[in-house]
């Protein structure tokens, strides 16, 4: 049953998430903090015993990782809210309409990637202010580049959030969820650490990450170096990757929602 | 385009079975005429809310057929989502935005364009009075007012047929009145096709040109509220006794009777009687009593319940011990009586007889809670559903109780 998409249907879903996010300020200033001690505190206290990785200082290094978790976070919660919608019925009241559950949920998915998009870029503004990224003319043109990779990382962990969702039914899922999906996607993205420098079945279990090449691109922007081991064009890979890995998760998701009952 | 005398809903044979084993809606027909008011009357979990989300188009039924607004709700369930409007029973506002917002995601949805939407928004928050309030997050909304937001938003689109699933639960008179109003009116004014459903029996005599009941998933009567209540010839009278002790005394009695064709036996069947039902239950206490709602299962005499739904009752004579277990004080007996009026000297002389002391005798001509009764057996507001329902139920209309008092 192939239906037609609505454009005023995945606008206003988007237009919702938009706004839900904007008025749950608490809680944009509770992610950003987290994100900002991880920075400060892991950037400063490590980095003064590490000193850097490469060319760069550990702060620097550290940045693109660390905006990656406010990505991953923030995606992944907002494709589960799902689950939220269904429990208070706001589910019912989209699914009855005359518009395609295809519709509802690209608007959602779209939703929390521009959500946790903006989520990343306080935290870049952030990072800036720090110190981390060297001041060129370059990296205005990076930062561009940055907003733009962050929408492609956020969209498949949306989509990753959103076929969660549709599956689990409870609320205590969320614990599991935070414990052996995201925690790990995180902490194997090569955030902390460079790939070159692990045993070889973490290598492995890293290059099966795909924020690991969220990561990658990231700091290719506003860093302007890659992981070596990937080589001069890493940053292709890892848009190739993302690329792949969006495709896959938008379709699970999109299947496994319009699959779901109320 | 002849709306006024197609018939707008056409349903055959519908069924849904749940998990395989669950028979909610059980191959129920009927027909639903262009601008008329419908009342699904039914118990917990009689099947209500389940044939309502097969016509919307949100569940698929297990077998059987149904068109609304001419269209099938499986096959062509795009157009049918057109011409609805679904007030559910549950809750489904987004409380983090605001009443306008709630009604304008809404109106998007339905690709209202932006003039249009901004008109009917205004209209449906004046007939539902909430304009001084639409600016407000719902979170802050009493129950009444979400209830009010969540009709007007179902009519924002204006749809050709309604689905009004237990529009005035948990609300105070008052409001229920004014909801009452709003629905008659609409009805009349734009000719919309209404089902509601309700467990208020008042609520369906009052608003709906014809009642549909419904229990364990099957239609039990269909007719107008007048024609159910003639069904029932005589009047009922109403005994009530100081000590519930003694009903079991003088039921035999009564049945011996020709003149009285049916005894039932009630429960003080106030809503605050039901709550407190609920209350006890969820305390843990009562609970060998309260679960089954045994004591309420009465019926007896020339009953006309069908084979398999009396070995569902779980207790078919009168327990003595469910008695002492009820704080509810005193009991009632309904008789029905051919000539109430006259028999009414030699109800009481029979009871005196039988030593039992009255406190008051009460005549009235049938209600539909009495025909009720005598088509299912049982009293419309016994809790039959599963300790979730209720809990959930109890739930509801705490929240839209508490919340009336801020506003
Ligand atoms: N999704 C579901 N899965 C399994 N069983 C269900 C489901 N929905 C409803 N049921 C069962 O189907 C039966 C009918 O439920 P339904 O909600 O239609 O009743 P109802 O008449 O609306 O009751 P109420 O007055 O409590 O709203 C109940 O036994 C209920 O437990
Ligand atoms: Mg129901």
């Amino acid at each position: 049953m192939v239906q037609p998409l609505s454009g005023q249907a995945i606008y206003v879903v988007l237009l919702r998430e938009l706004k839900r996010y904007w008025r749950a300020k608490a809680r944009i200033i509770s992610s950003v903090a987290q994100s900002f001690f991880f920075l400060a505190i892991f950037g400063l206290g490590l980095g003064g015993f590490i000193g850097g990785v490469g060319k760069v200082s550990y702060l620097s290094y550290l940045a693109p990782g660390i905006i990656c978790m406010g990505l991953l976070f923030g995606s992944v919660f907002s494709g589960v809210s799902v689950i939220f919608d269904r429990q208070f019925g706001f589910m019912k009241e989209m699914l009855v309409a005359p518009v395609s559950r295809t519709s509802i949920i690209l608007g959602k998915i779209l939703g929390g990637a521009v959500t946790a998009s903006i989520q990343g870029i306080i935290l870049m503004a952030v990072a800036g202010i720090m110190g981390a990224f060297t001041p060129t003319p370059a990296l205005a043109f990076g930062a561009l580049a940055a907003i733009g990779v962050m929408l492609l990382i956020t969209t498949g962990f949306v989509g990753l959030g959103v076929a969660i969702g549709s599956t689990l039914n409870d609320f205590h899922a969320f614990q599991l969820l935070s414990t052996f999906v995201i925690w790990p996607l995180f902490m194997l993205s090569g955030a902390f650490f460079p790939i070159d420098a692990v045993p070889l079945p973490l290598q492995v279990a890293m290059l099966f990450d795909p924020m690991f090449y969220g990561v990658e691109l990231l700091r290719w922007c506003l860093l302007g170096v890659g992981t070596p081991m990937l080589g001069p064009f890493g940053w292709l890979i890892s848009l190739g990757v993302l690329t792949g890995f969006n495709a896959l998760m938008i379709g699970i998701g999109t299947y496994l929602f319009s699959r779901a009952q109320v | 385009m002849s709306s006024a005398k197609t018939d707008t809903i056409e349903v055959s044979g519908l069924t849904k079975v749940f998990n395989g084993k669950v028979r909610a809606v059980d191959t129920i027909s009927f027909i639903v005429k262009g601008g008329e008011i419908l009342g699904f009357l039914g118990p917990n979990g009689a099947g209500k809310t389940t044939t309502l989300n097969m016509l919307s188009t949100l569940l698929k039924p297990t077998s059987g057929t149904a068109t609304v607004n001419g269209h099938d709700i499986v096959e062509e369930s795009d157009a049918v989502r057109r011409s609805i409007g679904y007030v559910f029973q549950d809750p489904t506002l987004d409380i983090e935005l605001t009443g306008r917002e709630n009604l304008d995601f809404h109106g998007r949805l339905y690709n209202l364009n932006r003039n249009l939407r901004k008109q009917r928004i205004k209209e449906m928050l004046e007939i539902v009075q909430l304009t001084d309030r639409a600016d407000n997050l719902v979170k802050t909304y009493s129950g009444g007012m979400k209830r009010r937001l969540e009709i007007a938003r179902g009519l924002l689109h204006h749809p050709k047929v309604l689905f009004l699933d237990e529009p005035t639960l948990g609300l105070d008179p008052q409001t229920r009145h004014s909801i009452w109003e709003h629905i008659q009116r609409l009805n009349q004014e734009k000719k919309i096709t209404i089902i509601l459903t309700t467990h208020y029996t008042e609520e369906a005599d009052h608003l709906c040109d014809r009642i549909l009941i419904i229990d364990f998933g099957k239609i039990v009567a269909l007719d107008t509220p007048d024609k159910l209540k003639a069904q029932l010839e005589g009047d009922v009278v109403s005994l009530t006794f100081k000590a519930p002790e003694m009903i079991p005394k003088v039921h035999p009695l009564f049945e011996k009777k020709k003149w009285i064709r049916r005894v039932h036996l009630l429960s003080v069947d106030d809503n605050q009687a039901t709550t407190n039902r609920m209350m006890n239950m969820m305390h843990g206490m009562a609970a060998g009593s309260g679960m089954t709602g045994g004591i309420n299962h009465g019926s007896t005499g020339r009953s006309r319940m069908p084979k398999h739904l009396e070995k569902m009752q779980p207790h078919g004579s009168i327990n003595q011990n469910s008695f002492s277990n009820q704080a509810l004080g005193s009991k009632r007996l309904n008789l029905l009586v051919d000539d109430g009026g006259h028999r009414i000297p030699s109800i009481v002389k029979l009871v005196d007889e039988a030593g039992v002391a009255l406190e008051s005798v009460e005549l009235h001509k049938p209600t539909l809670d009495d025909v009720f009764i005598s088509v299912t057996g049982r009293n419309i507001r016994d809790q039959r559903g599963s300790f979730m329902e209720m809990v959930r139920r109890h739930r509801i209309m705490r929240q839209a109780r508490g919340r009336q008092t801020h506003g």
